[in-house]
């Protein structure tokens, strides 16, 4: 009976239905937020009934690139930072296909950022879920575009002095169709804000605040991953709240929910539209 | 369809051999000298249900290529030295993952920048060795535009074939040729598709041997739902570092094309019966290679030349056949000496192997080819 | 089997590669093989520029010129990379404005003004074509019915009058050359 709970959201989410549990253990370590991610990013999935066979699933390289292998669907791990590229080319060739990118802050930001803006200028209809852990670390802890400043990292010894990138405002800037920010401890938001961009007709950006507690944790005294997770909580701000007056006990960090919308025609249908033209058929 | 002659650039020529071929999917970057294939299929795929599109650099090029391919759609991008070089990361993730797909490289002077509007060959090393670690690898080498649109065709086939990049290497010159041609006549042309994975989904391995070598290939949204990873992978895809898988997964990926040479290999050879100065050369320099045999054999001269189609993996059975009565042979070529090495390699303890070589941008001309033919004759 | 070699050398620009491709196809549809090759610098305008043919009876083994029979130079830019590949005997036409200081040796140079009499039809961009018809009328490498017939399959649908007069110009000049002998004609042994 396990089929039937894998079509149209039929039947309880049991996040097992969506795995490749021949792959258990998992490679994450203890505390680590991907996984978080990855039931949320699941639990979306089952409630708008996507098929798994139609599913495709592209990651690039670090630990957010080993997230899509345990994942029961089509899952390509690609080369560092190209999994918006080759993601580009799949949907294009097969429209008919689900598409869903799981990159990290390396990959989507520093290697792959070229692909970011362009992917989001493009207006494909494209998710792609950016799992932000403020760090290199498949590699071992390097600093990454989104560690905040002053953090330790094994290539900032003194302290990160680059400011970190804001994603969000990037992609809203670069023309993504809809933009947004969740924390993974608020796991059902997070399914809400996945499930709003796997339902938007374009390409969607989404960052998940994710933590690293085994390497980034440790190495800036964080704390465990309770804590982490905490300090991101304390950090947040619903986006119904604009100005700081709205909660004044809390700073206005990390803004969540949907940030942006906008109705821009999707990237594919514009180009089939064009070439059924071309060829004289009516659409 | 029948048959129709045309007056085509090697370019365009390129960008047609794709579309009889089957190719229904271009990424490109713009770059001299091979921008008119992809000017050319942005104008052609969306006239047969293709999609093209212009990615915003080299390597998403390469890489929505592979996207596209594995989505199970025939597909190609076009470059030139810098974006081959750019590409060459996800080149090994097409052999890795034995992914289909085309690149053609209209080679240019290099390195770097180098000199952008002038032919070179440059590339042919590269194209063997570009990608790190041991992989396997077919590249061509059209000598006209006829051949150019033929090999094109062929490419795809090899590609499809063998689940493998095939890379096209021509040049400045042929890219910008004009020669009137033969199209395919659609009907009778052969073409090839990759096998698809069919039947139970449940005891499926992606990448299981089989007797040819090559696995079928499990086409998303049949039902296989497998997985796909640069990472060195065992029979069911998924990544791992035991020595025996890895040793299995990189032997199958290098037997898949040595044990087809056959098939792959293809050459011609003009007067190498019995030629004293045999002349090994491809692309553009074989043009004038040819013109110069001629000329050498009206002299009384025992010359003749050995031209290699597939450039790797090399035909070195049909090169040791050609060189039986060799005593010296040439390998003109526009870079400093780099078929000549292979040449050497497989020859070079029973013959003597010179180079004639030309970094200056310029084509080599039949009267230089000929003046060596003679020198080396005379020895 | 002899080639026969062409080229239309000057600057980017001035229209010479399709000059190069509409005799082309004037060979190609008198049944001649025929190859067409290109050479140029980087920038798109002002760089030097050469549209090459190599005509044969048989398949051409070397599509690239070495040994120029017919040249056709409207800049002095093209001069130099084409000065050493004419070969003695040749047919060598030049624009007499736009090459004050043409090619020197043991063939036969023509000089008329191919760009201020494109000027005079309407453009300056329809020089490439009056010197085609030049070319053709004084060499009679082929039909100028040919070539006038590749004009018209050939140029693109804006500039066809005027190309069309263009050519025909061209033969004009060449036919006033040949009843003169001595408007532009120069002779250098």
């Amino acid at each position: 009976m396990n089929e039937m709970k894998t079509k149209a959201g039929g039947g309880n989410f049991e996040v097992r239905d969506y795995l490749r549990l021949d792959l258990m253990p998992h490679f994450m370590c203890p505390g680590c937020g991907h996984g978080i991610a990855l039931r949320a990013l699941l639990w979306a999935v089952h409630e708008l009934g996507i098929d798994k066979d139609n599913l495709a699933i592209v990651s690039g390289i670090g630990c957010s690139g080993r997230v899509g292998a345990y994942i029961d669907a089509n899952t390509y791990h690609v080369t560092h930072g190209r999994p918006l590229a080759f993601a580009t080319g799949l949907k294009l060739a097969r429209p008919d296909l689900k598409v869903i990118v799981i990159t990290g802050d390396g990959d989507c930001l520093a290697i792959g950022g070229n692909h970011l803006i362009h992917a989001c200028r493009r207006n494909l209809d494209i998710t792609c879920l950016m799992l932000n852990n403020e760090v290199y670390g498949m590699t071992g802890g390097q600093v990454s575009p989104t560690t905040a400043e002053n953090r330790l990292t094994t290539t900032t010894p003194s302290g990160n002095s680059e400011p970190a990138f804001d994603a969000c405002k990037l992609a809203e800037a670069a023309g993504a169709g809809l933009v947004g920010r969740e924390v993974t401890m608020q796991t059902p938001a997070l399914r809400n804000l996945i499930k709003a961009g796997l339902e938007f007709d374009g390409f969607s950006f989404l960052e998940v605040m994710s933590d690293c507690t085994e390497i980034y944790g440790r190495k800036n005294d964080l704390g465990e991953s309770a804590e982490m997770i905490m300090a991101q909580k304390s950090d947040m701000r619903p986006q119904a709240y604009t100005t700081i007056t709205d909660q004044p006990f809390r700073p206005n960090r990390l803004v969540t929910g949907v940030l942006a919308q906008s109705d821009r025609p999707e990237y594919g249908a514009t180009y089939r539209r064009q070439a059924a033209a071309l060829r004289g058929e009516t659409a | 369809m029948t048959a129709t002659l045309q007056n085509l650039h090697g370019n365009h020529a390129c960008a047609m051999g794709a579309i009889a071929a089957g190719c229904r999917f271009f990424a490109g970057y713009p770059i001299t000298p091979s921008s008119e294939i992809a000017e050319r299929m942005s104008r052609e795929l969306p006239l047969v249900g293709g999609t093209f599109v212009q990615m915003e650099d080299e390597i998403a090029s390469i890489a929505a290529v592979l996207g596209a391919s594995s989505g199970g759609i025939k597909s190609m991008t076009a470059t030139s030295g810098p974006g081959f070089s750019l590409k060459q990361e996800n080149i090994g993730l097409a052999a890795a993952a034995e992914i289909p797909c085309v690149i053609a490289n209209v080679m240019r002077g290099g390195p770097s920048t180098g000199t952008p509007t002038r032919p070179a060959q440059g590339d042919i090393m590269q194209a063997r060795w570009g990608s790190h670690g041991d992989r396997p690898v077919i590249a061509l080498t059209p000598a006209s535009v006829k051949e150019v649109y033929d090999q094109t065709i062929r490419a795809f086939n090899l590609s499809e074939r063998y689940r493998t990049p095939v890379i096209l290497l021509f040049d400045q010159v042929i890219s910008h040729l004009l020669e009137p041609i033969q199209l395919a006549d659609m009907a009778s042309l052969e073409l090839v598709d990759r096998q698809w994975a069919t039947g139970s989904s449940a005891e499926f391995a992606p990448y299981a041997s089989t007797e040819s070598g090559v696995p079928p290939m499990p086409r998303p949204g049949d039902g296989y739902r497998t997985h796909t990873t640069g990472l060195t992978h065992g029979e069911d895809g998924f990544p791992s570092q035991e020595p025996t898988i890895v040793t299995q997964a990189t032997q199958r990926l290098l037997d898949k094309i040595e044990n087809h040479r056959d098939d792959i290999e293809a050459y011609e050879c003009h007067d190498t019966d019995d030629a004293e100065v045999l002349v090994v050369a491809y692309g553009i320099s074989a043009r004038a290679a040819r013109a110069a045999v001629r000329e050498a054999r009206a002299m009384g001269i025992a010359a003749g030349l050995f031209r290699p189609i597939t450039v790797w993996p090399f035909p070195e059975d049909a090169l040791k056949a050609a060189a039986a009565n060799a005593k010296a042979i040439l390998v003109p070529e526009m870079n400093a000496g780099q078929l000549r090495l292979e040449i050497e390699r497989l020859c070079g303890s029973d013959v003597k192997v010179e180079g004639l070589n030309r970094i200056d941008g310029q084509p080599i001309d039949p009267a230089q080819v000929t003046q060596q033919i003679r020198e080396l004759a005379d020895k | 089997m002899s080639n026969m070699e062409i080229r239309f050398g000057g600057s980017g620009g001035q229209g010479l590669i399709l000059s190069g491709r509409l005799l082309f196809q004037a060979f190609v549809d008198a049944g001649k093989h025929a190859a067409q090759s290109q050479s140029y610098e980087p920038t798109s305008r002002g760089g030097f520029c050469n549209a090459d043919l190599v005509v044969s009876e048989g398949d051409v083994d070397y599509p690239l010129v070495s040994s120029i029979d017919y040249l056709v130079l409207l800049d002095q830019i093209g001069v130099a990379p084409s000065a050493a590949m004419i070969k003695p005997g040749a047919l060598v036409l030049i624009d007499s404005r736009l090459v004050p200081a043409p090619p020197v040796g043991d063939f036969t140079l023509h000089q008329a003004p191919f760009t201020d009499e494109a000027i005079a039809l309407g453009s300056h961009r329809a020089a490439n074509v009056v010197a085609l018809g030049s070319l053709v009328a004084l060499s009679g490498i082929c039909d100028r019915e040919t070539v006038a017939a590749a004009v018209r399959a050939g140029t693109p649908k804006a500039f066809l009058d005027l190309n069309l007069v263009a050519l025909q110009r061209g033969f004009e000049i060449a036919d006033a050359m040949e009843a003169v002998d001595t408007i532009a004609k120069v002779v250098q042994l």
